[in-house]
Parts: C-alpha cells; sequence; structure tokens
C-alpha cells in the first residue's frame, strides 16, 4: 500500500462519516452508528496497511500523526455521541477530520521506509498514539466549549460532559508525556531535558490542569472556564506543530518531524 | 476559617516573583551545582520539614491554612503557565542570563518550589483524612507529581554525563565531563566491533557497539549498545553516542554515553504513581468534589 491510494481510502471513510453524520441529525442511531463505524475500519485498514508497507509504524512525520489525527477525531466524536447523544457531534468530528485529510492529500509529505535509529523503541507507537488520542479528546472538548460559548446557554448535561471530555483527554496527555520520559531516558540518557516540545509539553499540561483545578471550586465562572479551555488548546497547538515556526525551537529540537537529508 | 480568595493567591504568586527577580539582583542565578550530595539531601529533609511545619501551624497562621487550598493552587499554576511560556518563547543555553536560562532564574525556580509546597499541603491533609475511594487516585497524582519534581531537582547535579571514546583492542577506563575534565572510572570497556547499518537510501539504521565490560568488582561481560537500547552496569547507563562520522561503517572508534543517576528511583516511583494516576483519572472520571 502506498500514499496515492490514500485518496481512495480516505474519500470512502469521509463519505460513511457524512452518512452517519446525517444519520444523527435524522436521529436514525443504527445507521449513524454503523456508517461512522465502517468509515473508521476503511480509514484504519489503510493505516495498517502503511504501517505494514512502511515495516515501522506511521508515526514519523507530520503527515502521519495528521493521518492518527484525522482517524481519532470521528472515533472521539462516535464515544462522545454514545455518551452524550450530541446530534452535532459526527458533524464537527467529521468536518475537523476532512480538513486534516485534505491538508495530508494537498500538502503530501514523502513517507519513505527510514526510521531513524532514535524512534526505533518500543516506546514511539504508544507514545504518539496517546497523545493523538489525547489531542483529538481535548479538540471536541474545545468544540463543545466554542459551542457553548458562542450559543451562550449551558446546561448541567453539557458541563458534565465537557468536565469528562477534558478529564479523559488530560489522563492521555499526562499518560503520553510520562511515555515520553520514560522513553527519554532509555534512548538520550534523561528522562526531561527541557527540549522546547518538553517546554510546551509541560505549559500544555498546567494550563489544562488549571481548568481541572478551577472547575473544582463551587463558585467558578464558567465562562473564565470555557477561555481557559480555549487557551489551553491554543498552547496545545503550539506544542503540537507551532513549535516548529518557533525561532526560540530552531535548532535545538529533538522532535522536529523532518526528513533526513 | 476565613475563606481566601483567588486574589489572594495571585498576591502571593506576584510576591514570590518579585522576591525572585530582587534575589535574581542580588545574588545571581540559581546555582544548581552546590545541591551535590549531602547539599540535596539536607535540603530536601529542611524542605520535607518546612512543609511539615506550614501544615502543623495552618490553623495558627492563617497564611499557612491559605497555602493548602484551591484559591492558592490555581494562581501558582498559572504563573507557572506564564513563566514557562516565557521560557518557551526564549532560547535557551547553558551560559544565558535571565529568561535565556529559565531554569536557573529565581521567579521561575520560587514558584515551583511554591507549587511543590502546595502539593505537600494538600497531600498531607489527604492523608490525615484518608479514605480509599476518594483518596488513592488523588495521592497517586499529587504525591506522585511532588515526589518526581522534588527528586528530579534536587537530585539533578548527583547526575554525571560523561562521554567515553572507545577505541578497538584497547580497553578504556577514562571519560569526560561536560566540562572537558578526565574521570576514571571502576569499570573499563574494549569496543570489539562498531557495527552501522543503513537503508537502501543511505541514511542510517542501526548504529551499534560491540564491546566488552571489565569492572573493578572482577564481571566480565560482552554486549551490545545501541541506540535506544542502553546497557546498565553497576548503576551506569551505557549509551550509544556516536562515531567517526569520516569513516561511517568503517570507524574503529565508537563514543559511548555513561549516565549515572542515584536519584532515578525516586523519580521513577514518582512517575509510575502518576501514570497509575491517569489510568484513574480515565477510569473514575471526573467526580465533582464539592469540599
Amino acid at each position: 500500500m502506498t500514499w496515492d491510494s490514500f485518496i481512495y481510502f480516505s474519500t470512502t471513510a469521509v463519505l460513511l462519516w457524512g452518512i452517519g453524520a446525517w444519520a444523527a441529525w435524522k436521529d436514525k442511531t443504527t445507521i449513524a452508528y454503523a456508517t461512522t463505524i465502517s468509515g473508521l475500519l476503511v480509514f484504519f485498514a489503510f493505516i495498517l496497511s502503511m504501517w505494514v508497507s512502511l515495516e515501522r509504524p506511521p508515526l514519523r512525520t507530520m503527515g502521519e500523526t495528521r493521518l492518527w489525527y484525522s482517524f481519532f477525531l470521528p472515533l472521539t466524536g462516535l464515544i462522545v455521541y454514545s455518551r452524550w447523544n450530541y446530534k452535532w457531534i459526527l458533524t464537527f468530528s467529521t468536518i475537523l477530520s476532512v480538513v486534516f485529510i485534505c491538508v495530508n492529500l494537498f500538502k503530501p509529505e514523502i513517507h519513505d521506509k527510514t526510521l531513524m535509529p532514535a524512534l526505533q523503541s518500543p516506546w514511539f507507537a504508544p507514545h504518539v498514539i496517546v497523545y493523538m488520542f489525547a489531542y483529538a479528546v481535548l479538540g471536541a472538548a474545545t468544540v463543545v466549549a466554542l459551542y457553548i460559548l458562542i450559543k451562550g446557554e449551558r446546561s448541567e448535561v453539557m458541563g458534565e460532559s465537557l468536565d469528562n471530555l477534558v478529564c479523559v483527554g488530560l489522563a492521555f496527555m499526562t499518560i503520553g508525556m510520562l511515555f515520553g520520559a520514560l522513553w527519554a531516558k532509555e534512548a538520550w540518557g534523561h528522562y526531561w531535558s527541557w527540549d522546547p516540545k518538553e517546554t510546551w509539553a509541560a505549559i500544555t499540561w498546567f494550563s489544562y490542569l488549571v481548568y481541572v483545578h478551577y472547575t473544582q471550586i463551587p463558585t467558578h465562572k464558567p465562562k473564565l472556564a470555557l477561555w481557559v479551555l480555549l487557551v489551553s488548546f491554543v498552547l496545545l497547538q503550539m506544542c503540537w506543530w507551532g513549535i516548529n515556526y518557533l525561532p526560540s525551537a530552531q535548532g535545538s529540537s529533538i522532535h522536529v518531524y523532518s526528513l533526513p537529508s | 476559617m476565613r475563606g481566601g480568595g483567588m486574589k489572594e493567591g495571585f498576591l502571593v504568586g506576584g510576591s514570590l516573583i518579585i522576591a525572585g527577580l530582587l534575589l535574581q539582583m542580588s545574588v545571581g542565578p540559581v546555582v544548581w551545582d552546590v545541591f551535590r550530595w549531602p547539599v540535596n539531601g539536607i535540603v530536601l529533609a529542611g524542605f520535607l520539614l518546612l512543609v511539615t511545619i506550614i501544615f502543623l501551624l495552618r490553623k495558627t497562621v492563617y497564611a499557612f491554612q491559605f497555602i493548602g487550598t484551591t484559591n492558592a493552587a490555581i494562581p501558582a499554576l498559572v504563573y507557572a503557565v506564564v513563566l514557562t511560556i516565557l521560557m518557551g518563547l526564549t532560547r535557551q543555553t547553558v551560559d544565558g542570563v535571565w529568561l535565556h536560562n529559565m531554569l536557573s532564574c529565581w521567579p521561575f525556580v520560587l514558584v515551583y518550589v511554591y507549587i511543590a509546597v502546595i502539593l505537600g499541603q494538600i497531600i498531607l491533609r489527604r492523608t490525615l483524612h484518608f479514605q480509599w475511594k476518594r483518596d488513592v487516585p488523588f495521592l497517586l497524582n499529587h504525591l506522585g507529581l511532588f515526589l518526581a519534581i522534588t527528586t528530579a531537582t534536587l537530585g539533578n547535579a548527583d547526575m554525571q554525563r560523561l562521554k567515553m571514546m572507545t577505541v578497538k583492542g584497547e580497553p578504556e577506563w577514562r571519560a569526560m565531563t561536560p566540562q572537558y575534565q578526565v574521570v576514571e572510572l571502576p569499570i573499563a570497556i574494549e569496543l570489539k566491533d562498531f557495527i552501522m547499518e543503513t537503508y537502501d537510501n543511505g541514511s542510517p539504521k542501526r548504529f551499534a557497539s560491540d564491546i566488552q565490560i571489565q569492572t573493578k568488582t572482577g564481571k566480565n561481560i560482552r554486549t551490545t549498545v545501541e541506540v535506544n537500547k542502553p546497557v546498565e552496569v553497576e548503576g551506569w547507563k551505557i549509551y550509544q553516542y556516536g562515531y567517526d562520522t569520516q569513516m561511517g561503517a568503517m570507524s574503529q572508534t565508537s563514543i559511548l554515553e555513561l549516565v549515572s543517576d542515584p536519584w532515578l528511583p525516586w523519580v521513577y516511583t514518582g512517575i509510575y504513581m502518576m501514570l497509575g494516576g491517569a489510568v484513574c483519572m480515565f477510569v473514575f472520571g471526573n467526580k465533582r468534589r464539592r469540599v
């Protein structure tokens, strides 16, 4: 399997997710589940076959992490849908996923077989996959937060679901970060070196901790909490890809998603 | 009981930053090298004592009671976020000053120490009123973080990272510190063979050193060190670090990195506790506690 066939798999998956999103609006729950899951299976089949043909997990380049993100978004959407029955969540997760698929279609990166020795570790796949899942869940939380801010209404259920999403996202983010630390010790001799990526990971982590602790205060201002969530997600973007463009991080990060010459 | 508002928390944190700025101007940056054993052990004991005293006096001194509240914790976290953002936006260098060497910058250090003190307070309070279901996840998260950050920070000065240049057929027992000082080690390493494999397009696939290790205690070990697969011998972790790049696969030398970090078990205990805490957080979810 090569990157060339991505367009067929992705359009099939997006089509299925689209039908799922439509079915959710029409309250055809069974169809929504069936099509969304089928779409996920189609998409995952592509990831798996890439894995097999590359002879390494497709997690090295920015394009490859986007692949996982496009997969986890509808998955998170489906989990949220099954838990709280928001009709709109599948539409949102599909649209977001399409954005990432389009980036990969129009700005493909070379996906060759090489995997530098530093990345050949059993920690590699769990570290990145767990992080991508955390990012997807926190992305979903951001969408819910934006929805509440724009609509100006907030039910008890919504607040609860928001807190749960952040909780799950933060849990996975913590696991991803600590897996990264354990791996770093094996690969580079130290578990935490304040590499720019690590610095921004710490910032993001603390920022979500602010949200989690602030909402524990019974008299907290819900609107302020939503803003904390939005700011946290901006910081997360910085950690994920922003540092690639940050002058202070150039040449000093071991987390560069670039290609060997 | 008076309830301190979050404004007070921001005031306390702000004063700490001002105090840090004054300290930085008067005594210069934090000199972490001072914290070598036994200094770090004494400092840790003193710190734990301080945390305990603050906790014991919480009912007499209002400020001490305040330190153990969420209203103190949130501003402290916000300050940590802001200062760490400054660190992330500024290029960090070993010989940098102020923002360019944030880890030695007093305001940054004080805010993180303050977070550790707050953590200490809530950990002690919860331990005194321990309830299994409520407090196990809580303690895994908070005590884990407390352990990890205090021992990682104080133990850092005891960490040794040495580079050893091994040559085929010649046992080597000397290594170089990052400050280019030569150190003699209780282990000798002889390079038997350097292995380098490449992909079809020439990019590196595998670096490894086939080595023979002899220890002063009389052990004789033949093993292979490669990237991502260090070998541990008598408290030293041995890493594949470099080779003669001009010779490539024919390199007759291999540079190994030897790392000793006596505080690592404590840091790892903290890390594994936090991993357990994160799993709890995922499984049990976010129950809003109204304390």
